[in-house]
């Protein structure tokens, strides 16, 4: 059933559609209405979860990591500040390898106090083991969701399922709902299959000291989780597809086969540069656009294969790594480290703190790039004011 | 050149996987660890006094009713107020309730409606509850003189231990000060009688028109029964102390109360003053404007000082009745044997005096007068110990007994008024309750039971997070309007909502209500619940206190683990 609405209630929709068993979460701008309508479906008895109000995110987060060793399938949302102050129990829902599905709206961190739209908020926390998908539009919002309990099931680690502020957060579109009964058949009921649970009638102690003797290979097997899922990501998108007939992939090369610039993308900002990589074809531009949605576990293999193509990779960062450069930049180059043959990297900086970003915007981007032979340094600004 | 190939180089070159679980976990049972010997404190289920029971004289078991009237078990609630106190329809509403003073809740919000509660049981009790009959078995007789609530608490709690008793009153009908002391707009002459029927139904005989001293004498009933219990009161009114205070139109309060309570219309004039500020100036006041007159009420003190209550205080002001503060009467003047002015002086608070309360000084040149054709003279009352024989020992303004009513000699009781002055009706009550209990002791050698555990629960005690804002049910009464020119009852009584919605609001205090929070909250999964009680496992039981903590009513103690 097709409904108008917006991201924050396609992120709803979707945990509602995965049987999410226990939801734990506290109020923040722009995320409340996640919760709201959950809380909505809780009562009226659409959901049959447990709603835990708590008094901070690091409670909830907390909340759902006691739920989740149960074998409960969780879920969260969040943003911003608010996933700041999760951190700690972010490392927790990680190092204890429990696959809680945590919404995070993109909202720029304070101060300045902003409730408008950057990826630094959740990029702070891409080193803690949680998978991380950015999202495009609503409808891939809620498929996302479902998706992500999926994963985050087989592999056993959390997954962060990302959207913008207001962009897609506040802003309605047509969303296809799913059947309930093609969802199931997508996603197994829960509870979820724990090698360990936390269980009274066989209880173990969880997340105790451990030695250095131990404390090393624990850690080993979470990166090993990691490269796990990047195969996983891809067949359980393939299952998706089969299933309700949409799919995504981890990364989507959109006319990169013959492009001389591909313009690398995350979130909204890909919509935008899909009208501007037509509209540059028009012109005679050979451009096209990668547009990555699966950041943790990073796609290494996607990049080396598709980037390459091009003589210019121009990446576009909503989102500024103090003291290096955009975050997206970064591991791009990272990716392509050790590759015989180079493309020359131009890295932009735009719309920090949830400034518009316009077609005419990467267009100019385009153009700048297309002109210019090597980038003048390491970070292009785009649009600072002078 | 290939020089560095992610397709065929694997990010990770092991020989085979460690074999280690996917995170920290114990991998045996942790129920082998008996953590329960880490611990140095204990905690334990033990139930405090709530302050209210504290504070009852009678010490009814308030918190228990409360528990049982949020289980709509009113009946059962009746039954155990009546267990401290046989008359809850009375106090219920002529008590001053000083638990509500005491209650806890006082400090969150507003103290809960104690005595609405009670009245509401009482009468529920009167209504439904199954009358117990004469049981009398043991071949004891109790002589009682007086059926005030001292009286006749002692008789019930006597007769339903199988006691015969005899109750001797001066008055033509039983009840003591409770009949002719209390107007009928604060205690209804029907809800009196049938309190007393259900003393007749229980055995107890009543004998009315009898006056110690002059119809019955001690010695005798010394000889005739195997004990008696002397409930005599106070009912001798102070006199004002003023030069022609025996003029013609100077009545005493409890003089005119008895008139009006017994259904006469007393003959008095329309300029009433009112001396003195406790309960029976009050009641006299509140009488007389339903006389249709409208009395002024003299106190020799401030508002501050008034021993009256402050509720019935403010409903003697609500119904229009001018309170004048710092006057004292100093002399009558009279014009043909009959009163027509009353000499008045000004008065100034000086340091305080034995009472506590700050002494009326007199000031100079400030009399007065006041034009009147009555005065009502209510300045306290006193013990007429005259009726006595010489041999019970007395302290020479009243009867000299202890706690449990025991006279200087073995088989003579006394209690009340006649013991302590003028009190609460369920001071009396409590009186006549332990005195019965004496009185079984001193025929059985039973052992009397102790007070209730002197361990109280304050509110600092309690976890108030717990609990929510909630205003008092206001008790439906007549206007004051509604209230002139008849003693029909002010208070109307809560019904069963509102009984309900107020006992809600009881905290429990120290006392477990089965509210689970321990049991939620212990992280060791060492609280057992079972269907009527909780118990600690002591074997996984860490001792952190938690449970202790997050119990809202201080039910659970702490107690230092002995050295093994």
């Amino acid at each position: 059933m097709k409904k108008v609405i917006t991201g924050n209630h396609a992120v709803s929709y979707g945990a509602q559609l995965a049987r999410s068993q226990v939801i734990a979460a506290y109020p923040i701008t722009p995320q409340t209405q996640i919760v709201e309508l959950l809380s909505e479906f809780c009562a009226s008895g659409k959901l049959n979860a447990k709603f835990i109000k708590v008094e901070s995110e690091h409670s909830a987060m907390s909340a759902c990591i006691a739920a989740a060793a149960t074998g409960a399938r969780t879920f969260t949302a969040t943003s911003s500040q608010g996933l700041a102050l999760m951190h700690e129990m972010l490392h927790w829902a990680a190092g204890a390898r429990l696959p809680v599905v945590l919404a995070n709206v993109n909202r720029a961190m304070g101060p300045g106090w902003s409730v408008w739209t950057d990826q630094n908020d959740s990029l702070s926390q891409r080193d803690l083991g949680w998978l991380q998908f950015y999202c495009e539009s609503n409808q891939e919002v809620m498929d996302t969701v479902i998706q992500a309990f999926k994963i985050g099931e087989k592999v056993l680690l959390p997954v962060m399922v990302i959207l913008d502020a207001f962009v897609l957060s506040h802003t309605s579109e047509p969303v296809d709902i799913p059947d309930q009964e093609l969802v199931d058949r997508f996603l197994p009921l829960p509870p979820v299959n724990l090698p360990y649970k936390l269980d009274v009638e066989d209880p173990h102690a969880f997340g105790a000291l451990t030695s250095p003797d131990h404390y090393y290979e624990i850690r080993f097997k979470i990166q090993k989780a990691q490269d796990e899922a990047v195969q996983v990501a891809k067949e359980v998108d393939e299952e998706f597809k089969n299933i309700l007939g949409r799919g995504y992939g981890i990364v989507e090369p959109y006319r990169c086969d013959d492009a001389k610039l591909i313009l690398v993308t995350s979130g909204t900002i890909t919509g935008t540069a899909r009208i501007v990589v037509d509209s540059e074809r028009v012109k005679g531009r050979k451009v096209g656009l990668l547009k990555i949605r699966m950041f943790r576990p990073t796609p290494i293999k996607e990049l080396r294969e598709i980037l390459p193509r091009a003589q210019k990779v121009v990446v576009i960062d909503r989102n500024i790594s103090f003291g290096h450069s955009g975050v997206f930049c970064q591991e791009i180059k990272s990716a392509l480290y050790g590759l015989p043959v180079q493309p020359t990297i131009f890295g932009f900086i735009i719309g920090i703190g949830g400034r518009d970003v316009t077609a005419q915007d990467i267009e100019e981007i385009v153009d700048y790039a297309s002109k210019t032979e090597k980038p003048d340094s390491i970070i292009l600004w785009r649009g600072v004011r002078l | 050149m290939k020089w560095l190939d992610f397709e065929t180089i694997p990010k990770v070159i092991l020989e085979r996987e460690p074999d280690y679980p996917p995170w920290a976990v114990s991998l045996t049972n942790t129920l082998v660890n008996r953590t329960g010997s880490w611990r140095i404190f204990r905690p334990k289920y033990f139930d405090k006094t709530p302050p209210c029971n504290d504070a009852c004289p009678a010490h009814e078991k308030i918190q228990g009713y409360m528990e049982l009237v949020k289980q709509k078990k009113f009946l059962e609630g009746y039954e155990l107020i009546i267990e401290d106190n046989p008359f809850p329809s009375i106090t219920g509403r002529v008590c001053f309730h000083p638990c509500e003073a005491s209650c806890n809740r006082g400090e969150y919000d507003e103290s809960l409606g104690i005595h609405n509660v009670e009245r509401f049981l009482g009468d529920y009790g009167l209504k439904r509850a199954k009358a117990k009959k004469s049981a009398a078995h043991i071949s004891k007789q109790i002589a009682i003189i007086g059926s005030g609530p001292a009286g006749l608490t002692c008789a019930y709690y006597l007769a339903k231990s199988g006691y015969k008793v005899i109750v001797y009153e001066h008055f033509s009908l039983p009840g003591g000060m409770l009949r002719v002391g209390i107007p009928a707009y604060r205690l209804p002459k029907d809800i009196l009688n049938k309190e007393i029927r259900k003393l007749e139904v229980l055995g107890v005989k009543f004998k009315t028109n009898f006056t110690l001293g002059k119809d019955i004498f001690l010695d005798d009933l010394k000889q005739t029964n195997d004990a008696v219990f002397i409930a005599t009161g106070a009912h001798k009114s102070r006199n004002l102390g003023v030069p022609e205070e025996k003029t013609r139109g100077v009545y005493s309060g409890l003089e005119f109360l008895a008139q009006i309570n017994s259904g006469k219309r007393p003959r008095i004039g329309k300029e009433i003053l009112v001396i003195g500020g406790g309960n029976t100036a009050v009641d006299a006041a509140r009488s007389a404007l339903r006389l249709g007159i409208l009395p002024k009420i003299l106190y020799r003190r401030t508002r501050h000082e008034m021993p009256a209550v402050a509720e019935e205080v403010q409903e003697a002001e609500n119904e229009g009745i001018p309170i004048h503060f710092l006057v004292a009467p100093v002399k009558v003047i009279k014009s043909k044997g009959r009163i027509t002015r009353l000499e008045c002086q000004k008065m100034k608070l000086g340091k305080p005096d034995e009472s506590g309360r700050r002494r009326p000084v007199p000031i100079k040149g400030s009399n007065f007068r006041i034009k009147c054709d009555s005065v009502i003279c209510a300045i306290g009352e006193q013990i007429d110990l005259s009726v006595l024989t010489d041999d019970i020992a007395t302290t020479g303004w009243s009867i000299s007994a202890d706690d449990w009513g025991r006279t200087n000699l073995p088989n003579i009781f006394a209690g009340g008024d006649c013991v302590t002055g003028p009190k609460m009706v369920v001071d009396a009550i409590a009186a006549g309750k332990r005195t019965a209990l004496a009185i079984d002791s001193y025929f059985t050698s039973r052992e009397i039971k102790e007070e209730p555990n002197p361990e109280i629960t304050l509110f600092s005690n309690l976890n108030i997070g717990y609990f929510e804002l909630a205003q008092k049910v206001t008790m439906p009464g007549l206007n004051v309007k509604e209230r002139k020119r008849n003693f029909r009852e002010v208070h109307l009584g809560y019904n069963e909502l509102m009984v309900y919605k107020e006992a809600d609001r009881c905290f429990s205090c120290g006392v477990c209500n089965k509210c689970d929070n321990c049991f939620v909250f212990c992280p060791d999964l060492a609280v057992m619940k079972s269907d009527d009680k909780y118990d600690f496992d002591y074997d996984y039981c860490k001792g952190c206190g938690v449970c202790a903590y997050e119990c809202p009513r201080n039910a659970i103690s702490m107690e230092e683990e002995e050295a093994r």
